[in-house]
């Protein structure tokens, strides 16, 4: 386990108790909350303020404000990690707190810096970890200038270490918190200079858990969900179940008298009054937009959603209802392929000038799927004449907040949005469509706070689920290597939401890039389909990543070359960081050893987000063995993982990551797919769409052997959801001889005797 | 609607609402106790696990008018029956990542820890059969051990 590898003691005095009962770890955590966990008020004051992000209280306590919430990756300890690098502080006494998107928008972009400023994560990407790093070491010099005035010495005579800062010729020390009010005044004449990353004590070597646990695991940590106001009211919400309908009939009279029943509101797409301004949202609004439905309002979520059950509603479901199942879907987006006019993504070479007489073709495809954050979706609202708060688990503050402008149409220094913590996102809270509905139920129940509940079922029926993608590949093999020649592939999407047809792990991987393989030409088409596409962890690369790694295993299999030798081969001349990977993944799961009967390897590797630059991405190679029971059962038995970011900031964070997005992606291959019912999505709850659980999860080994120490340090969340499910499908065909080329893989019959 | 006296984290309450209303609405919209959360509402998800009696149960489908004279801990009263040992583990192997089920997890993992003190890796796998969308299983069976004093 890696907790006992990393030692963090040296670093957590908190943890020095662990196992004995009440933990000092714990009852320290309490003195000082690590994460601010009741979001709101107009930006508290928590001490001297440094800049918009850092304060320092007189007990020392250091507050670092952070932009981008914390949806379980830890994006908000990873702030404050950064500042701790150069502000030499005493860790115990770091807490964060989400800022102020208002403060943001008033003081003209004080928390805007680099790629996507305000979504849950790029805590580290090259511009943010410069800034938080120059917060910390501005803020150590200020602090030493004040004590330099406070005694009469050169600050230059000043050393600082733990929140104290001393002078060692004479002896003296002052906390930090004894002289903040006066260093946050301090004005620098130039910036200091930032550590170089070799001097580095924290970052990199360092592993400290995530600020927010002792509230999470005491049940305080607040969430959208658990949002508190006086006077809230509750909604229950229901919107049209086939995409695009509208709400034709109800009645309200059958259930206002139901205990607790305030209101029954409609939600109209029409009445969406419009920003009036300028806006600044993240993604735009295209994809956020209201769908027609209906809400009670009541005293309690209970009432709420028992009286939503029992109101007549008759629905005009449109066009969408013509699509009877989720075969004809994936039917149209074969035909809309193979008509031959896709537009060209990728062209090398000329592919009908391979000469090979071997060829290798597959026929591949993912269904549709449904983030299934374990926090339904939900916002509370509170909307008058003149104002709208909103409190909201948003992956997006931004498009959060300016979705609340363009739904109200009121000014945005008008309009506040609290963030909170997130219950899990996945790409479906980025798009504000969840805060623009509370908003719009609100807005027609002025004056009060209103919380709005999706059922799991609501949540579930309306999704922007993962793109179901259909692939068509083909490839001739050069007679003397077994290389392909040329390979041809073309892509089709289900789903009209374009930002969601994402080419990334299909048209910049490196095999149709480095020249290995001299003739490609790949084409994208799209279908229009009125369920709603949408992000879903690692967008579309999730579905590219199963078929371009299983038709290359398939191409090694009819070459005769073992799939790992076969995949160094087309690396030639490639970033050796994905040959270390492979290798690295391979050696973890004892590649080429003998296995019984039933048993298989198999190994895979991709790249998020950029694979066809060098020192790109985050390169993640995984090898999986499994096996497959005489009934056709599939049992995934060991998983090992190998990845190059770059450089890393936290191991143990990094770590958490790739376990948490190997078993999303194994998860998603064996058993997630939801199908449709005339327009409508039929699986809505968990009974019907099974995640991974305790039982299904094998020995998860992660490798950082592979780590090229380039200096990036890449995002981490998504890479690996991509490489597992070829891997499995690629050990599936090596224990049974059947390929699968479609997932969920245990819909397939693989009973063998 | 029925009113109802039953024990929360060793404190006397009366709620009197709908008797059909779940306790895990009870304890949420009733009582504000928002640490037992609401996943799926088909005691499918197990993140609204509390301990009824002393026994881990999904409170989405308690009703409350089966509650009289219950004695019942929840999330937020767990440190005081015993939990603090588990929720130390947890921060100290960093298990959360968003955390939303690991109310669930922790209520759950404490009864098991009660019922097996010493368990197997097959009555773990059995026993806690909680959702994680992030993935957290490997870190709760290592921590659910680490408190169990059995080896990884």
């Amino acid at each position: 386990m890696s907790a006992g590898s990393i030692d963090r003691r040296g670093f957590l005095v908190t943890t020095a108790v662990v196992g004995g009962g009440m933990a000092l770890g714990l009852s320290a955590q309490a003195a000082v909350p690590g994460a601010q966990s009741v979001p709101w008020g107009p930006d508290a004051a928590f001490g001297a303020e440094f800049s918009p992000w850092i304060e320092i209280a007189p007990d020392d306590v250091i507050t670092v404000r952070v932009p981008t919430p914390e949806c379980g990756n830890g994006a908000m300890s990873q702030a404050a990690m950064n500042v701790a690098e150069e502000l030499d502080c005493d860790w115990s006494k770091l807490r964060v707190a989400f800022a102020s998107y208002s403060r943001d928008f008033a003081e003209k972009g004080v928390y805007n810096t680099g790629f996507l400023s305000f979504f849950s994560g790029h805590s580290t990407s090259k511009l943010r970890l410069q800034k938080t790093l120059q917060l910390g070491a501005s803020a150590r010099e200020r602090l030493k200038m004040a004590a330099a005035a406070r005694w009469g010495v050169p600050a230059t005579e000043i050393t600082t270490a733990n929140s104290v800062l001393t002078h060692a010729p004479t002896g003296r020390k002052l906390r930090y918190g004894e002289v903040a009010a006066q260093a946050a005044n301090a004005g620098l004449l130039t910036e200091p200079e930032l550590k170089p990353q070799s001097q580095w004590t924290l970052l990199g070597k360092k592993s400290p858990p995530k600020l927010n646990i002792p509230d999470i695991t005491h049940g305080s940590a607040v969430y959208g969900i658990d949002v508190k106001l006086p006077g809230m009211v509750h909604a229950a919400l229901m919107q049209c179940p086939v995409h695009g309908g509208k709400l034709k009939s109800h009645d309200p009279a059958k259930v206002l008298k139901m205990p607790g029943v305030r209101a029954v509101v409609v939600i109209d797409p029409a009445k969406t009054v419009g920003a009036k301004g300028k806006t600044a949202s993240t993604f735009g609004f295209a994809d956020s937009l209201c769908q027609s439905g209906v809400a009670v309002i009541a005293d309690h979520y209970w009432q709420a959603h028992k009286a939503l059950a029992a109101l007549p509603v008759e629905w005009d479901f449109g066009a969408g209802a013509g699509w009877k199942d989720a075969e004809a879907v994936y039917t149209a987006a074969r035909a809309k392929r193979d008509l031959g006019k896709g537009q060209v993504i990728r062209k090398l070479g000329d592919v009908g000038a391979a000469t090979g007489k071997r060829s290798v073709e597959g026929d591949y495809s993912t269904p549709y799927g449904e983030n299934a954050a374990l926090e339904p979706l939900n916002a509370t609202a509170l909307v008058t004449a003149d104002s709208a708060e909103v409190w909201a688990p948003t992956q997006d503050m931004s498009q959060a907040f300016w979705v609340t402008v363009d739904e109200t149409g009121l000014p945005p220094d008008k309009v506040s949005l609290h963030q909170t913590f997130i219950g899990g996102a996945f790409g479906r809270r980025g798009q504000g469509d969840d805060v623009r509905m509370a908003v719009a139920v609100a807005r027609q129940f002025p004056g009060k706070p209103v919380k709005v509940i999706w059922s799991r079922e609501e949540t579930f029926r309306q999704g922007r689920y993962r793109t179901p993608v259909v692939t068509k590949m083909h490839a001739v093999l050069d007679d003397a290597t077994g290389l392909p020649q040329a390979v041809t592939g073309d892509v089709g999407y289900a789903g009209s939401r374009a930002l969601f047809h994402m080419p990334l792990g299909f048209s910049d991987m490196p095999w149709f890039n480095n020249g290995v393989i001299p003739n490609v030409r790949l084409t994208s088409s799209a279908v229009p389909v009125n369920v709603l596409n949408g992000a879903f962890r690692g967008p579309c690369y999730n579905s590219h990543a199963f078929v371009v790694e299983s038709f290359i295993d398939e191409c090694s299999q009819v070459a005769g070359i073992d799939p790992l030798e076969y995949r160094l081969k087309l690396l030639a001349g490639w970033d050796k960081s994905w040959s270390d990977c492979l290798r690295s993944a391979a050696r973890g799961i004892g590649w080429g050893k003998a296995l019984p009967s039933g048993e298989g390897l198999g190994i895979a590797i991709s790249c998020w987000p950029v694979a066809n630059a060098h020192n790109s991405g985050t390169v993640v190679a995984c090898a999986a063995r499994v096996s497959v029971s005489k009934a056709g059962d599939i049992k995934v038995m060991q998983l090992d993982t190998a990845f190059d970011c770059g450089r890393i900031a936290n191991p143990d964070a990094v770590r958490a990551q790739i376990e948490g997005a190997t078993l999303f992606g194994m998860s998603v291959c064996l058993g997630e797919e939801l199908t449709i019912k005339d327009g409508m999505i039929a699986e809505t709850n968990f009974d019907q769409y099974p995640i991974a659980r305790m039982a299904d999860c094998p020995q998860i080994n992660v490798h950082f052997d592979a780590l090229s120490g380039h200096e990036r340090l890449e995002i981490i969340g998504e890479a690996a959801v991509g490489p597992v499910q070829p891997a499995i499908g690629n050990a599936i065909s090596a224990a049974t001889g059947k390929r699968l080329r479609q997932t969920p893989f245990r819909k397939a019959d693989l009973r063998w005797d | 609607m029925a009113k109802v006296r039953f024990k929360v984290n060793g404190k006397l309450q009366t709620v009197d609402a709908d008797g059909d209303t779940p306790l895990l609405w009870v304890l949420r919209d009733h009582l504000g106790l928002t640490g037992t959360k609401y996943g799926c509402g088909i005691a499918q998800c197990g993140a609204c696990t509390v301990h009824m009696n002393g026994a881990a149960v999904r409170s989405c489908q308690v009703p409350l008018e089966s509650l009289g004279g219950a004695d019942l801990t929840t999330i937020e009263g767990l440190a005081g029956n015993g939990g603090g040992k588990l929720q130390a583990l947890w921060f100290d192997m960093n298990v959360p990542q968003c955390g939303y089920c690991q109310a669930g997890m922790l209520m759950a993992a404490s009864d098991l820890l009660r019922q097996h003190p010493k368990p197997s890796d097959d009555q773990i796998d059995a026993f806690m059969s909680n959702i994680c969308r992030c993935g957290t299983y490997p870190r709760i069976k290592a921590a659910i051990k680490r408190a169990a004093g059995v080896s990884a």
